[in-house]
């Protein structure tokens, strides 16, 4: 990518359903699990469908995951360093692990 | 407790109409608050890069990045007070917004307030549109502008629109590869609105630039194609677009697929009318101001004494139309609190704003959203995406239950998720007057409700401590 001399944010690192991804400050949740090449996000309630991101500018809400137990959109949501993110998954299955 | 604040006039929304109301408002000399859900202001327009991100030589960024670097000096060295971060969910009395500012509940007292919340992308509808790596163009380059990450590795555009030139250009610039463009409309279709383009020289080079962005990066770009269906298993794989007329009537035997890993689709914009909405306005519904709108006066007042409305919110447009409008309203708002504003001040916006619109009234007429896309949705197409509702069950219930969208709203839930309908509430109308065979505008709107955009119980529980 053209830098046209941007310095993104300091490295740091959240974890995605336990499993550690690299961020840089400022980036929103959405933005670093693109970049760490995640493009499914999440399941739906329903049918549990794979989901992405969709609008990105907190529209859509397609985005949503789960931080600390609250639902988020992510590309609203800047990361933090050892942010704990999980992603939702589809009610009946949600139902079944708990 | 929740914090009251106070002002004469509250701007809800920090984008080129809600910067320049603010402005000439403040150079009236009225307090006024901007009110904003985005972590700085900007709007969707002037997005700016993310909080922590450093800028070693602002010369060398692109022109997208600087354009709104005059506009937003001029408001950070005026007494405007931003607040940013802040979500308007609610409006329960006269002259009072219910906010959510930095995680905290609280309220704004106003007495005159100027609603500039742009517009959001009228979605591209197709069997697949849910899957991961099917985007909106906006949400492409927001990733891109704004996070610098590239949305993938095969990039196709499509939909119909002048917003796809910057969106490419945007890209083009990050050095993301684009598959190819694919416009909905033909230059044949241009040619008999041709003669209005004349006078608005600064417009067209802007539009030759991108054009010529796109074309030195060869770039393919194809008119009078549609997406049909996006495919692939767990994520976007490939595209399947057909050709079609002037009415967007697809062609037999003309697919054609292109595999990708990111498809970024849209047909231009919808206003974001739901505060205006639950502010009482009065709304009409314009074709090609972007379908319902809020009524509204040359001075941009709405139905509704002391609420102005500026920018998308009003008429598709774009920014230009929405600077001066702003400015026209700022003006208006400030007199309507009791400062002098000068007549001279007032036509000079009236005039910007008129020639602007013209611009926008034939943009808006080479790229009508073609009657044929809907036929792009098949029974089995989602339509809602929050509640997992398909094109099947609206028409159905539109049979069953009536043509009014709040009836299928009820009904099967559509519109009633997370986005309130802001994706899905155009396509409501659209479908109930297709499959009824009524115009779109004798279908209703989605009514709204309070919270405009979900806040939690926690917060409103906070709520009972008020006072």
């Amino acid at each position: 990518m053209n830098d046209y001399s941007i310095t993104p944010g300091d490295a740091i690192t959240l974890t995605v359903d336990g499993s550690p991804v690299e961020a840089r400050r400022g980036q929103t949740i959405a933005a670093a699990l693109v970049a760490s090449g995640r493009r499914t996000f999440r399941e739906t309630r329903m049918n549990g469908r794979p989901r992405g991101l969709y609008c990105g500018m907190g529209v859509c809400f397609d985005c949503i995951v789960k931080v600390g137990g609250e639902t988020v959109r992510s590309c609203m949501t800047p990361v933090e360093d050892g942010m704990r993110v999980t992603l939702p998954v589809q009610l009946t299955r949600a139902g079944a692990e708990r | 407790m929740t914090a009251v604040r106070e002002t004469d006039v509250a701007v809800i929304g920090a984008g080129p109409a809600g910067l320049s109301a603010a402005l000439a408002a403040a150079q009236a000399g009225v307090r006024v608050t901007v009110v904003d859900e985005y972590p700085a202001p900007g709007g969707q327009f002037y997005k700016q890069l993310a909080a922590g991100f450093r800028v070693g030589n602002r010369a060398q960024l692109p022109y997208d990045y600087t354009k709104g670097d005059a506009l937003l000096a001029r408001v950070r060295a005026a007494p405007i007070e931003i607040l940013n971060d802040a979500l308007v969910w609610g409006s329960f009395e006269p002259g009072v917004l219910e906010i959510k500012h930095r995680g905290a509940m609280g309220r704004l007292r106003y007495r005159a307030a100027i609603v500039a919340t742009g517009a959001c992308e009228r979605p591209a509808v197709f069997p697949g549109w849910d899957l991961p790596g099917v985007m909106t163009p906006g949400g492409a380059q927001t990733l891109v502008k704004t996070q610098r990450v590239l949305p993938g590795k095969r990039i196709v555009l499509a939909g119909s629109g002048p917003f796809l030139m910057p969106v490419a250009n945007t890209l083009i610039q990050a050095g993301a590869k684009i598959v190819a463009i694919y416009e909905a409309t033909t230059p044949r279709e241009w040619v008999r609105h041709a003669p209005r383009l004349w006078g608005h020289w600064a417009r067209m080079s802007e539009a030759l630039r991108y054009w010529r962005a796109i074309r030195g990066a060869r770039v393919p770009v194809r008119f009078g194609y549609m997406v049909v269906r996006a495919e692939g298993e767990d994520a976007l794989e490939r595209v399947v677009l057909m050709r079609c007329d002037r009415d967007g009537n697809l062609i037999p035997g003309t697919e054609v697929t292109e595999p990708a890993d990111t498809l970024c689709a849209g047909y231009g914009f919808i206003p974001s009318v739901q505060l205006t909405h639950m502010l009482g306005c009065e709304h009409t519904y314009h074709t090609a101001r972007g379908g319902w709108v809020p009524a509204h006066d040359d001075a941009m007042q709405t139905s509704v004494a002391g609420v102005f409305v500026a920018g998308e919110v009003a008429a598709i447009g774009g920014a230009h139309a929405a600077m001066a409008e702003g400015t026209l309203a700022g003006l208006h708002a400030a007199r309507t609190v009791g400062r002098p504003v000068s007549d001279s001040a007032v036509s000079g916006a009236a005039t910007g704003r008129a020639q602007h619109r013209a611009f926008a009234e034939l943009v808006s007429d080479i790229f009508a959203v073609k009657p044929g896309v809907l036929d792009c949705i098949t029974d089995d197409t989602l339509v809602c995406r929050c509640e997992e509702v398909t094109a099947r069950e609206i028409r159905a219930a539109a049979i069953a239950w009536g043509a009014n969208v709040n009836f299928v709203k009820g009904v099967t839930r559509c519109g009633m998720g997370y986005c309130q309908g802001r994706v899905c509430g155009s396509l409501l109308e659209g479908l109930i007057a297709q499959a009824l065979a009524v115009p779109p505008d004798s279908v209703d709107f989605l009514h709204v409700r309070a919270p405009l955009k979900p806040v939690t119980v926690r917060d409103l529980a906070a709520l009972a401590e008020r006072d």
